[in-house]
């Protein structure tokens, strides 16, 4: 409304008038809109080696497929964790990320399922 | 030929919750109203403890089998988005959607390639992957007919979530063995009015005359026959029809016995009511404030009183402020114990942009509401506030068991820890 953009200028006419982009939004970039995306906190340094701190922002999302070696939001014993979910002998495994616990079987019977895969992360203050 | 679904969240308020703390998976789960005062929404697990819609949170919460039942305080943030969520799902599915409610929807299904059945299951299995909330869809060639479908989806584990109601014979066989008051929009006061006209299943209603029909339940009646009998009259909307008033009510969490309070109180009320209507571009020409005790318990007193004025047409906080207040004075009396009040506002039009003989006062610009809004909006709700609306609030509705916001703040996100 009242915001100058680069466009309207009072003396001279901007040359860059009728190219007015506006400020990158990254809840546009990191597609945020979509149902699907959450975003998750980080607790635990456990995936430092592949560069998620603790108090990191994952953004998950919960519509796609399961891959090996993805990093995802798992629910095991009514806990939610973030994990590497690895395919072995045909079955699912959540693998911690510095190998300080054993694998655990991904089977909703057992409530272990896939919440969500992790497809970005924010840092605010490195 | 046309085809309406109807998908339905189940215990959906808990279903949010549930959505982002795993550890309630089996867990019963009560949601609470506003002001924490009965259940709204339960799961299933809940119900089977014997817990009723409306049972008072207060009367019911020492009892020894409850003990386990995980109590929350609504959290409508939170429930508005998921009910967002499940819309830009089901989009993705069908080429229109009609948010009838927060957690139900109706779906055109018309003419969609394919078989239907499998169709619904594959909806219904996306919004619960991606939303985390289990859905039962009913369809059928009308609304009414859909609503009902989605009754029985619900009603009986056996039909797995899904109920078709595009066949006659189907359909009446259901209309044979169900009772009048499933039917959508007939409701507990029309219902011992049915009876007495010998009408008790939903295939009595369909086959009694229409003039009978009409004399108990007028035009209404006899458009829900045609709809049960599978001729269309409700069309789908995809938005809702611009209001005609707006309201901004409240239970206070502790009666208001003050002057002083219920100004503040009802302040508020007139702020977060003139935000609506600013969010919706509108300017409202009359406003209502009204007061009352709580009717259930008379023998402390009984007081209802409601005033009303037309003003010049405005969104701006602090004018509507100064109306509701002047209203407040008029009917506030000394020696009651509020239990309720609100801010009405009606006669709403698009916000005008006509000229003013007289400028209007500086602290009504426009502008300042627009930086009240944007400051808002970036540093959370009620960031800044006129002073009017109080600052201890000892009124405020009591939500003691509200969980995080964890889609709409950002510093209530879930949290994993890292395995």
């Amino acid at each position: 409304m009242s915001a100058y953009a680069g466009d309207r200028t009072t003396g001279f006419a901007s040359p860059a008038a009728d190219a007015i982009e506006g400020p990158i939004d990254l809840s546009d970039v990191l597609d945020l809109r979509r149902p699907s995306r959450y975003p998750v906190r980080v607790r635990g340094a456990t995936f430092a080696a592949r560069g998620i701190l603790d108090g990191d922002v994952l953004i998950a999302d919960t519509s796609g497929q399961q891959e090996s070696g993805q990093l995802v939001i798992a629910c095991a014993a009514g806990q939610v964790l973030l994990a590497e979910l690895r395919a072995q002998k045909g079955r699912w495994w959540l693998v911690s990320g510095d190998d300080s616990r054993e694998p655990i079987r991904v089977d909703p019977a057992q409530d272990v399922d896939i919440w969500a895969t992790v497809t970005g992360v924010v840092r605010e203050k490195p | 030929m046309t085809v309406y679904g109807l998908i339905d969240c189940n215990s959906f308020y808990c279903s949010c919750q549930r959505a982002f703390e795993p550890r309630l998976k089996r867990l019963p789960v009560v949601v609470l109203s506003n002001n924490d005062g009965c259940a709204i929404a339960r799961t299933a697990e809940a119900k089977g403890l014997g817990i009723k819609m409306g049972d008072a949170w207060h009367l019911i919460r020492n009892e020894r089998k409850l003990s386990g039942v995980q109590w929350y305080s609504s959290n409508y943030p939170l429930y508005a988005d998921m009910s967002r969520r499940v819309y830009q799902v089901l989009l993705e599915h069908v080429p229109r959607v009609e948010p009838y409610s927060i957690d139900e929807m109706f779906l055109d299904l018309t003419g969609l390639p394919g078989d239907l059945a499998e169709r619904c299951e594959v909806i219904r299995g996306r919004v619960e992957q991606i939303t985390k909330i289990p859905t039962c869809v009913g369809w059928g060639p009308t609304k009414a007919i859909a609503k009902l479908a989605n009754y029985i989806a619900k009603d009986r584990p056996e039909m797995e979530g899904l109920c078709d109601l595009t066949d006659e014979r189907t359909r009446m066989r259901f209309y044979r063995n169900l009772p009048v008051s499933e039917v959508w929009g007939i409701g507990r006061r029309l219902v011992p009015r049915l009876h007495d006209a010998g009408i008790r299943t939903i295939a009595q209603f369909v086959e009694a005359e229409p003039a009978q029909i009409r004399k108990i339940m007028a035009i209404t009646g006899v458009r829900l026959q045609a709809e049960l009998r599978g001729e269309s009259c409700l069309q789908l909307s995809e938005v809702a029809e611009q209001r005609k008033g707006l309201a901004c009510t409240r239970s206070f969490g502790q009666p208001i016995t003050i002057y002083g309070d219920m100004r503040e109180a009802i302040a508020g009320f007139a702020v977060r009511a003139s935000e609506k209507l600013r969010a919706e571009g509108m300017d409202a020409g009359h406003v209502s404030v009204f007061i009352q005790t709580n009717p259930h318990k008379r023998q402390d007193g009984w007081y209802s009183n409601q005033a009303a004025i037309t003003c010049a047409p405005t969104n701006n906080a602090l004018a509507l402020v100064g109306t509701a207040t002047r209203l407040l004075r008029a009917i506030w009396r000394d020696g009651f114990r509020y239990a309720k009040g609100g801010v009405l506002l009606n006669d709403l039009a698009p916000a005008g942009k006509q000229a003013s003989l007289f400028a209007a006062p500086e602290e009504q610009s426009p502008a300042l509401m627009d930086a009240m809004d944007a400051i808002n909006r970036r540093f959370g709700r009620e960031a800044i506030k006129p002073l009017s609306t109080g600052v201890e609030r000892a009124w405020r509705p009591r939500q003691g068991m509200l969980s995080s916001r964890f889609t709409t703040e950002f510093g209530e996100v879930m949290e994993a820890r890292s395995f």
